[in-house]
């Protein structure tokens, strides 16, 4: 069981390479082991969560599970100290659930993907390399490590949608792939910062003798350490670099005089070097969110990516933005995370009333969905910003849910597609009549979208608000005002999922002249009752037994909020004062 | 006080698993005729009816358990966040006389219309699934009703929301009825956004939704000069809190704002005639007895949690509520539109009880209101079958509305039992004594009456207004009432087909099964079930079950000074009553001579072809045209703003994400040329010149013994020279 965690990553991989290996037209046969893979991964995943213990606190480099550590590249710089990357993967209450929600997932996009006719080989490939960066994102602790994981991404992403995509695709997968691309370059250019700044408090201990080579991190050492370190005691050359997340948590491990170091006093343009810092982290995995302004490339991206391309994206994809904000941004800037507070909790809400108003006003069921998404992810943002308890779990059950909800909104609409090779809402009437367990589900997916009591997005949404609307009190971010228009979004929501119910699925049935020559309206098949009900179920579990997911995330989302806010408000004064002098 | 302390886990008792099965219940008839509807023989009709029937005698058993003897309660925790400042969030059962009398209300109008439904549904497609949204529809109610919390709460209230969609809009084939659906989710959610934020500040000051550790907590709070001061500990951490009479009054608003919405208060009340587009059961069951009367079980289930002003506001909005309704009922022809008004207007009454601190009529009201009300809209059906039956009949193609009253006409004779519980059921909400309307009404009136002497004692007459708005709408309603009866079962028939095609058969009225629960409801709205004096409430067992003092209810806390002083009042008033109930009974009496001498002598022909005159009429008849206000106001800016926003999107963000590339594009270009240019020209450059310093060079090596001399020579020369010169 030690290395579940390089399996949860590398299955997908290894199935990549029996795909690698079958003919071509052993079509059959690619599809079978696509399944398999992604089969083991899910249950792989489904065991971890079961074997996960929710109440242990990861806090600094103690506490995270099943933690894997190697060694990968290390060479001495001389007087520059030592140069390290790890190969350092872990599980925490924070990556549980996305662990989960990919392996899920996962499955769910094959079973969609099999009616995929063109280059069978190609697409299932690129869709196991997909799922093994994804799982690496999510479960790296190396900064370097979830870096390499990150942009590895972006290449299946790139061909999935530039491939197999609708008549525009070019467009919109250069489009894709330029906006992301832009962001993990501000990310890039902190993590280089940050490896200048930040040791690892074991490594420099056994550099510097402390303790003895392979040894277990005595407490004690490691805090030696740090406080020689804070001192000026540890030589340049003892000084062994890193680009361990949790690490970087630790103010500790910043290397005085260092640029991101709280008392650096460092300028640029009249904020201090770690509020840049901050804000080019934000601003790499804003695009990913995707947070209004910079969403422009979701709708894009969505409406020409075949369907299970869609649902990855949407389910997963950008959940490695709200992860990388919860897991990197925060922790390691809390001081620029609680002086920003208003413009992440403002973006959040600008994109909830944005994106629905925006959804409001589409007439491609697709683009609706997509801008759903962009309004949803909002929340995300807000209830992050909000720095309550409550706030943070529901930002993290809000990316669970909306994996889950937006999956199946996608999913739904790509039934559609596949009959009438159409998805303009004015070309549909009345489709109830003839599909009703189609209807059926486009209403269990658009209310529990909507934030229907019952359903998990209700659960993520509430605590969202809540968090939002008692954080004046609770930890004096957020006014009160930005709340209150948030809860807006709630009935704008119900506005275009409930508008676009009634012009194309009710009243008498009807479907524009043009289409009907290709178009066989049929009610699902088995394959889509496969795929979609299984998700409908898992909404509901959540909606209704939220116990499932707060026992195992709760914890360590908690611990990291109070530490988040607590090193936030100490190192804001820090860095405050820092500059005065 | 320890909060935590507040929230532990409470042991089951037979009373709350009792309880659980009755809401559990119709859950389960929703999934089976959901899923397997079409399957069951007789199509599952009767599995819905058997099953409500048992929650009924359930209910009736817990009633009986309950009733001013005890309360129950269960509570297990739900979910909880592991931070030292958030109290578990909890999920229980809370049974008081509030509840059971809830429960048996929703169990037997939900029986009774299901099976009036056996009739009425018949042959359509959609019977199964019509029963399965009737189940889904009393599990979400039956939730509302029982449970303990406000979050609980809020999430049933939202189902209900959402299962009167589907049933408003259960015949999705037609557009009407699928706009209404949709005008009702959507304005519900306007008055639940209000609710929801009232339930954030109550969680933000007292840190749990619990409506018992509420009323606790409120409890131990006190009035000062500055606001309400209340000190708690939550797992050992104190708080101390000190809320501005302001933030309480909002936070109370906004749970009323759930009420507004729900119980179709003024300015939210349009989605309710727009709902009766569904079948007309569901309009009895939901949209006249039970749904809409949920909002005024909320104000009354956090009485305690308003402030003096809140409740003010609550009792203008109810009597502006009430007015509006009744003005617009006056005009109506749409048999169904009339009695939706008089819903709405009725409601208000209900709401304008509670913000008089008149808690107990109110509940009274809502309960005697159930019955008749419920009844009427069930003798619409048979009366809008009947028409169908007829225009069936005899002329198939005609475009006759079969729910306009001025088609109507004289059917007293052709649907006597009919008639006769029309008559009853109206007389009980008209108020005319002996019938239960009259009791709950006059408890409200008079209450209405001692609130506005209390407030008024420092001067301010206004507060006058709502009783006398009060009394103005008893007179409305016996007018439009009585037009209604006229209309309908009055004069001769107006339709072009004759009359006793509307009989089910020369010997047969209706169908037994639609005849029965009409029997019933209209029987109940007789006086003297509720009080053994039906010509007074005083000794009403049924009001001092409800009452404030009654076992479980904690008082009203926040504005507790007031509704005492209300209360004292209305004891002191004493021989008032009379007068109220005399002078109430006079202005029915009014009404109804006024209705009859205007219509009894009209033609026939004039009353087929009547329609609104006059400005204040058409107002009525256009309910003020807030339809169209909202349009202009609202939706279309909104939908403007929709597209302009899509706008944005597409010319600003991309067209700067397009430019910014162009640019860049543009700018590659100019680095290329530069790359070709200065680049390998400077390169280039470098080459020619040495080729050409290297041409210059293999010029002098040309092998020649003559040319190296003079080179050499020149050479020296010019080193003399420098040694000369230098």
């Amino acid at each position: 069981m030690n290395f579940i965690l390089s399996s949860l990553i590398f299955t997908p991989l290894l199935a990549a390479l029996v795909v690698l290996l079958l003919p071509v037209r052993r079509q059959k046969a690619i599809k079978a082991v696509t399944l398999l893979g992604t089969l083991v991964q899910m249950v792989l995943a489904i065991l971890l969560y079961f074997r996960f213990d929710g109440s242990a606190f990861a806090n600094g480099q103690q506490g995270y599970q099943f933690v894997e550590k190697l060694h990968w590249i290390g060479f001495s710089l001389g007087t520059l100290g030592r140069f390290q990357i790890d190969y350092f993967v872990g599980v925490d209450g924070i990556s549980i659930s996305m662990v989960l929600l990919t392996g899920i997932i996962g499955v769910i996009g094959v079973i969609s993907s099999w009616t995929i006719t063109k280059n069978v080989k190609g697409y299932f490939l690129l869709y196991l390399l997909l799922l093994t960066s994804v799982t690496g994102c999510f479960l790296a602790l190396d900064f370097f490590l979830f870096y390499l994981f990150f942009e590895f991404m972006l290449l299946p992403m790139y061909f999935l949608i530039g491939l197999w995509g609708g008549p525009k695709r070019e467009y919109a997968a250069i489009k894709f792939f330029i906006y992301t691309l832009v962001g993990s370059l501000f990310i890039l250019i902190v993590m280089i910062g940050l490896y200048t700044s930040v040791i690892d408090p074991q490594a420099t201990a056994v550099q510097l003798g402390l303790i003895g080579a392979g040894g277990t991190a005595a407490p004690n050492a490691i805090l030696q350490v740090q406080q020689m370190l804070q001192q000026n005691m540890v030589s340049s050359a003892d000084m062994v670099r890193t680009f361990s997340i949790p690490a970087m948590m630790e103010p500790a491990n910043f290397i005085p005089g260092s640029l991101l170091h709280v008392l650096s006093g460092v300028e640029l343009w009249y904020l201090p070097i770690r509020f840049i810092a901050f804000l080019l982290l934000f601003a790499g995995f804003a695009i990913k969110v995707p947070s209004v302004p910079v969403h422009t490339w979701l709708p894009d991206a969505h409406v020409e990516a075949p369907t299970p391309v869609s649902v990855l994206l949407a389910a997963i994809l950008l959940k490695v933005g709200g992860y990388g904000l919860i897991r990197i941004v925060y922790p390691i800037f809390p001081d620029a995370g609680a002086y920003f507070s208003i413009l992440v909790g403002g973006l959040g809400v600008l994109s909830i009333i944005y994106g629905a108003l925006n959804a409001l006003a589409m007439n491609d069921l697709k683009k609706l969905v997509a801008y759903s998404s962009v309004s949803h992810m909002g929340f995300v943002l807000l209830g992050l910003a909000s720095l309550t308890t409550e706030g943070v779990n529901g930002a993290v059950y809000m990316m669970f849910s909306h994996g889950i909800i937006s999956a199946m909104l996608f999913l739904v609409v790509g039934v559609i597609y596949d009959r009438a090779h159409d998805r303009a809402i004015q070309n549909f009437r009345g489709l109830a009549k003839v599909m009703p367990a189609y209807t059926t589900f486009v209403i269990i997916a658009f209310f529990a979208s909507l934030g229907l009591p019952g359903f998990s997005g209700f659960i993520s949404e509430l605590l969202v608000l809540l968090g939002g609307f008692s954080a004046p009190e609770a930890t004096g971010m957020l006014p009160r005002w930005l709340t209150v228009v948030a809860v807006f979004g709630l009935l704008l929501s119900a506005a275009y999922y409930l508008w676009a119910l009634q012009r194309m699925f009710f009243g008498k049935y009807w479907i524009f002249p043009e289409l009907r020559a290709k178009a066989t309206i049929t009610d699902l098949n088995f394959r889509e009752y496969l795929m979609l009900a299984p998700l409908a179920v898992l909404a509901l579990l959540f909606g209704i037994l939220p116990n499932l997911l707060l026992d195992k995330i709760s914890v360590a989302v908690t611990g990291m909020t109070q530490l988040t806010l607590q090193n936030g408000q100490e190192q804001l004064e820090l860095v405050l004062s820092s500059l005065i002098r | 006080m320890e909060l935590s302390a507040l929230l532990e886990p409470l042991a089951g008792t037979p009373q709350t698993t009792t309880a659980l099965a009755v809401l559990l219940l119709p859950l389960l008839a929703f999934a089976v005729l959901f899923f397997f509807g079409r399957r069951l023989p007789g199509q599952g009709g009767w599995l819905g009816i058997s099953i409500s029937a048992i929650t009924f005698a359930l209910s009736v058993w817990l009633f009986v358990q309950t009733w001013n003897t005890a309360t129950f309660h269960t509570r297990i925790t739900w979910f909880s966040l592991p931070a030292v400042f958030t109290a578990n969030f909890t999920a229980g059962i809370l049974i008081d006389n509030l509840t059971v009398l809830m429960l048996v209300l929703v169990t037997f109008i939900s029986t009774l219309v299901q099976l009036f439904s056996v009739g009425y549904m018949h042959g359509d497609k959609g019977y199964s699934r019509y029963f399965a949204y009737l189940g889904l529809f009393t599990f979400s109610m039956l939730g509302i009703v029982l449970v303990d919390n406000l979050l609980l709460l809020f999430m049933f209230w939202e189902l209900v929301g959402f299962s009167s969609y589907l049933l408003i809009g259960f015949w999705f084939e037609r557009p009407a009825a699928t706009a209404a659906s949709k005008k009702a989710f959507l304005l519900n959610r306007v008055g639940d956004i209000g609710l929801l934020l009232g339930l954030f500040a109550f969680y933000t000051c007292f840190r749990t939704f619990d409506l018992e550790a509420l009323r606790t907590l409120v409890t131990a709070g006190h009035w000062t000069g500055n606001g309400f001061i209340l000190g708690y500990t939550l797992n050992g951490q104190p708080w101390l809190l000190e809320l501005s009479p302001l933030l309480l009054t909002l936070a109370g608003l906004g749970l009323f704002m759930g009420c507004v919405g729900k119980s179709a208060q003024f300015p939210l009340q349009v989605w309710l005639p727009d709902a009766m587009q569904g079948p007309t059961p569901v309009s009895s069951l939901i949209h006249a007895a039970t749904m809409v009367a949920a909002g005024v079980y909320l104000l009354a289930r956090c009485y305690a949690f308003f402030t003096v002003d809140a409740l003010t506001v609550i009792a203008f909005i109810g009597a502006i509520t009430a007015l509006v309704g009744a003005i617009v009922a006056l005009t109506q022809y749409d048999i169904k539109a009339v009695l939706a008004f008089s819903t709405i207007s009725q409601l208000g009454y209900m709401v304008m009880g509670m913000g008089t601190g008149a808690y107990s009529a109110s509940i009274f009201h809502l309960t005697t209101h159930a019955f008749f009300k419920a009844a009427l809209f069930l003798n619409a059906g048979i009366i809008i079958h009947a028409m169908h039956r007829g225009l069936h009949r005899s002329h198939p193609f005609t475009h006759l509305d079969p729910q306009d009253i001025r088609n109507m006409g004289g059917l007293r004779k052709i649907l006597p039992l009919t008639f006769y519980t029309y008559l009853l059921t109206t007389a009980a909400l008209v108020g005319l004594p002996l019938f239960s309307g009259f009791l709950s009404k006059d408890a409200i009136l008079s209450g209405s009456w001692a609130w506005a002497q209390t407030m008024s004692r420092g001067g301010n007459l206004l507060y006058f207004v709502v009783p006398v708005i009060g009394f103005a709408v008893v007179l409305l309603t016996a007018f439009y009432m009585a037009r209604h009866m006229w209309f309908i079962f009055f004069g001769s028939f107006r339709a072009s087909f004759e009359v006793r095609e509307l009989r089910l058969s020369a010997k047969k009225e209706i169908e037994n099964v639609m005849a029965l629960p009409v029997i019933l409801l209209a029987i109940l709205s007789l006086g003297i079930f509720f009080s053994l004096n039906p010509l007074s409430i005083s000794g009403s067992w049924f009001l001092q079950g409800i009452s404030l003092e009654a076992p479980g209810t904690k008082y009203t806390l926040l504005a507790d000074n007031l509704v005492q002083a209300v209360l004292a009042q209305g004891e002191a008033n004493h021989t008032l009553h009379i007068v109220f109930g005399v002078f109430s009974t006079l202005l029915g009496v009014a009404g109804i001579s006024f209705a009859i001498s205007k219509y009894k002598n009209k033609p026939q022909e004039a009353l087929w072809r009547q329609e609104p005159e006059g400005a204040f009429a058409r107002l009525s008849y256009h309910q003020f045209y807030l339809n169209s206000i909202y349009t202009v106001a609202f939706i279309k800016p909104v939908l403007l703003l929709a597209r302009s926003v899509y706008r944005i999107d597409k010319r600003v963000i991309d067209y700067t994400l397009n430019f910014g590339s162009k640019l860049l594009v543009v700018f590659a270009k100019i680095v290329s040329w530069f790359d070709r240019l200065v680049v390998d020209g400077l390169v280039w450059l470098v080459a020619a010149l040495s080729k050409l310093v290297g041409g210059l060079g293999r010029n002098l090596q040309n092998g020649k013994v003559q040319s190296y001399y003079a080179y050499s020579l020149f050479g020296f020369i010019l080193i003399i020279l420098y040694i000369v010169l230098f």
